[in-house]
């Protein structure tokens, strides 16, 4: 039987290579995450009690104060927190936490034997994992709204700005999760570093209520750093009444923070690397 | 009695492991912090857009948190790490080194594992209540600490019932540990008084999980706001609950010791 | 031009101290005392291409780290390293693509998919054309025998079955450089033997350079003929298996059960152990049928067992060779 040395020396271009591993690993993730279907939903439904508790408090207030907060009525908080549950699910990314079992495990290890880098790795599993998890989450959508009577008004241009926006608060946030993940090779206190950024951005990014109800500091605060821009914007695009100058100026910002996220990692993955390799693993 | 001696020795040989592991300090208590901060900004803004919710006020609300936070770390400290471990143990065939002990297998089972750490918690929530308790407006008596320790004590019990069925449940059902997530998510909505969740919502947290005795009611005690009634009812509830515990607690290791012949 | 080629590599790790009990723990928080291990010391030696080449040595050696260092996970602490001209620790994509760590007990496949999956995502990675990709993997499928198992997730093979599989997915892109770390830890004979005459008509056919560490001896005899042996980080050995194994082990071991377990064995040879009946003698390596023989037809054997010496015990040898030179 013939050998074929030839495979060692011509390859596929580098493009072409790149869009086939992430359909490949893609369809891998659908897979996988399909066999465990039940494990997935036990958790989104667990995740729904959050914004259903907000919900349900905030109502409450704008029922007692004339209909509304802010200028928010119950039927749009009721359409944010529901829209926040698709929003909550995009966010979930690799954490530090798996970081520290990555690099544990060995993993890390074979990752670096390979010729691509890592990211592509975690990048193209999540978005596989959530093509299954936004299937998933229509029928939750679909009881929550039943429920609670959110009231929803939206364009074909929101709609199209908001399946983007999604994708846009993926990136942002796989970006930003993965530098603070790199610290796992420097520190044993990875997690400290991470619960803290949890919550500035459980404060800031319009994960505990829409930003205008936080105060005039926090919201320019808020719109110095990235969170924001994963949660409150996508949420906004669908349910709030932005005009269209600004959801595109919102996609702008997504690209823009993007852009700094994966500049921040290519750099301090170089570096983490080169820590990595001399101490030892 | 012999539950509460062996609960002690365990109590204190699990003391003695974790102080070794002062790192595990720092992050509970990091943990902690960060938890309730995260509560008193949430309370904070609610603070600022209503003086009310639902006729509780500001202070009362800032006991409600407190009271979570308390009844959260005993949950954390003792309920949890014991009913997540027997879980894994049926799960993996484990159990059976508790069973053939000469101890009544669900005291065992309920005492033996602590998070010493997680009892933070149970520091913290006692300073913010302390707190709401000096912003009330009206005097705390006896009877309502009174009434507030012993319905604490029952709304526990109730967590402990509730927990233990579900764990139970995995003699059945092997795979039953999301069960841990959903109980956090649900958990949350202890923060505030039960009666602004609408009416299924509300029974539900009452009689299938039973937050609302484990939380509003002893912030209605501390508040003075509970009725004799209620705290009759919590106390009946109570018996009952832990009277069909115990009996699906013996079905269940029947089916236990009969599955692994 | 050496495939491999290696001078004065060096790795020094920098471990705190640490001692048991609590005053020890709080002292230590004031004040760390570390330590050095030089787990590399210097070590020269070069591979050209086609060459299978052992690396021999206990735990703690070396090994791993030396190849580490060759495959561009580990920075060297001094010394150069030059794999297909490549500097490893670079770790250019060119590099890479051209070769392959094998761990043994480490597994690098998507735990819940057939195994085929996991080859689809190395054609992507390591960018090969689909035709000649389909032809190496189904050419390695069948040398190896495992048409049935790249159909089943990997978390349902077991353990063997889980190494061959780990195998040909490492070699799809076709390395020229193989670093195989203990690739047959913890499988039975027969899997050992089936991975051994795989690695070995793998360089065959495509003449790719080999270095394979184990310490299991077996493995080294079974594949090379040159070894490079290690110890405490520094280099005892290079040279030919057959030299290794006349100069330095020049003996087996005989063990032997007897009926009435008093006899004298002094006369056989050097008595290493005598336990009640039992008793274990070294015996010059061409002496030992002729031993063996008086031994069953002199005595009243119950059990005989010929061994060679482990290679912890040529090792030893080796290390004492040296030192004594």
């Amino acid at each position: 039987m013939s050998f074929v040395r030839s495979a060692a020396l011509t390859r596929t271009s580098r493009p072409r290579a790149l869009i086939d591993f992430y359909l490949t690993l893609m369809r891998t993730a659908i897979q996988a995450q399909f066999q465990y279907r039940v494990a997935n939903y036990m958790y989104m439904i667990g995740m729904v009690a959050e914004p259903v508790i907000y919900l349900v408090v905030w109502s409450t207030i704008a029922e007692q104060h004339g209909g509304s907060v802010e200028g928010i009525t119950a039927g749009q908080f009721a359409a944010y927190y529901i829209v926040w549950t698709l929003v909550r699910n995009m966010n979930i990314v690799f954490t530090p936490y798996g970081w520290e079992e990555r690099i544990r495990e060995g993993q890390l290890s074979a990752q670096l034997l390979r010729p691509l880098h890592p990211i592509h790795y975690d990048v193209a599993f999540f978005a596989g994992w959530k093509l299954v998890v936004i299937v998933m989450w229509l029928p939750i959508a679909v009881v929550l709204s039943l429920i609670f009577h959110p009231e929803l008004d939206v364009s074909a241009l929101e709609v199209a700005v908001f399946a983007v926006a999604i994708w846009g608060a993926y990136l942002i946030r796989t970006m930003f999760l993965w530098l603070l993940g790199m610290t796992s090779i420097w520190t044993t206190r990875a997690s400290a570093l991470f619960e803290t950024y949890v919550m500035a951005e459980l404060l800031l990014s319009g994960r505990l209520v829409p930003l205008q109800l936080m105060p005039d500091w926090a919201q320019r605060l808020a719109d110095l750093l990235p969170f924001q821009w994963t949660f409150f914007f996508p949420i906004q695009a669908l349910v709030g009444e932005l005009s269209t100058e600004e959801l595109l100026q919102g996609l702008g910002m997504q690209v823009l923070w993007t852009a700094i996220g994966t500049g921040l990692v290519v750099v301090a993955f170089r570096r983490s690397v080169r820590h990595y390799s001399a101490v030892g693993n | 009695m012999r539950a509460l001696r062996v609960a002690w020795l365990y109590f204190r040989i699990g003391a003695m492991n974790e102080l070794h592991y002062r790192a595990n300090f720092f992050i509970a208590a990091f943990q902690s912090l960060l938890a309730l901060f995260t509560g008193l900004v949430v309370l904070a803004l609610v603070f600022s857009h209503t003086e009310q919710l639902h006729g509780w006020s500001h202070a009362e609300l800032l006991a409600v948190l407190g009271i979570q936070i308390i009844m959260g770390g005993v949950i954390h400290t003792v309920i949890q790490p014991n009913m997540l471990r027997l879980m894994e143990e049926v799960r993996d065939g484990k159990l059976d080194y508790a069973l053939t002990k000469p101890e009544d297998a669900q005291v065992l089972v309920s005492v033996r594992d602590y998070r010493i750490w997680q009892s933070v918690d149970i520091v913290s929530g006692a300073v913010v209540v302390a707190v709401a308790l000096g912003q009330l407006e009206r005097e705390v008596g006896p009877v309502d600490v009174l009434a507030f320790a012993a319905s604490l004590a029952l709304g526990a019990l109730m967590i402990y019932c509730f927990w233990l069925v579900l764990s139970t449940g995995a003699f059945w059902v092997v795979n039953m540990w999301t069960v841990a997530e959903l109980f956090e998510g649900l958990y949350l909505s202890g923060r505030w008084p039960v009666g602004v969740y609408p009416g299924w919502l509300r029974y539900s947290l009452t009689y299938l999980v039973p937050i609302a005795f484990a939380v509003t009611v002893p912030a209605e005690a501390v508040t003075s706001r509970l009725h004799w009634g209620t705290l009759v009812a919590a106390a009946a509830f109570s018996a009952a609950l832990f009277g069909f515990t115990r009996w699906f607690w013996r079905l269940g290791l029947r089916r236990y010791s009969g599955a692994s012949a | 031009m050496p495939v491999i080629d290696v001078s004065e590599l060096t790795k020094v790790f920098v471990v705190p101290e640490r001692e048991a009990g609590l005053a020890a723990a709080a002292r230590s928080l004031l004040r760390r005392t570390n330590r050095e291990i030089r787990a590399v010391d210097a070590i020269s030696f070069s591979i050209e291409g086609g060459e299978i080449v052992g690396f021999l040595g206990p735990n703690g050696a070396g090994k791993t780290t030396t190849l580490k260092m060759l495959s561009g996970l580990l920075h060297a602490s001094a010394g150069d390293a030059s794999v297909l001209g490549f500097v490893p620790s670079r770790r250019q994509r060119e590099f890479l693509q051209q070769i392959t760590l094998v761990m043994g007990n480490r597994n690098q496949l998507q735990w819940d998919l057939p195994a085929l999956d996991s080859f689809e995502l190395n054609r992507a990675i390591y960018q090969l054309p689909r035709e000649a990709f389909v032809e190496t993997r189904d050419e390695l499928i069948e040398l190896l025998e495992i048409e049935d198992l790249v159909r089943k997730p990997v978390r349902n093979l077991s353990l063997g079955e889980r190494m061959k599989v780990e195998v040909v997915g490492s070699l799809l892109h076709l390395p020229q450089v193989l670093f195989l770390d203990e690739p047959t830890i913890g499988l039975d004979v027969t899997m050992q033997k089936r991975i051994r005459a795989f690695i070995a008509e793998y360089n065959r056919r495509h003449g790719a350079a080999v270095l394979l560490t184990s310490h299991y001896m077996a493995d080294v005899v079974a594949l090379c003929r040159r070894v490079i042996v290690i110890h405490h980080g520094r280099i005892l050995f290079d040279g030919l298996l057959d030299v290794l194994g006349d100069r330095f082990a020049a003996y087996k071991t005989i063990e032997v059960a007897l009926a009435d377990g008093i006899a004298p064995l002094e006369a056989y040879g050097e008595v290493l152990e005598r336990d009640g009946d039992r008793a274990k003698l070294r015996v010059p390596k061409a002496e030992t049928p002729r031993v063996a023989a008086r031994l069953l037809s002199e005595l009243q054997v119950l059990d005989l067992t010929i061994e060679d010496p482990p290679i912890e015990d040529v090792i030893e040898l080796v290390f004492a060779q040296e030192a004594a030179e």
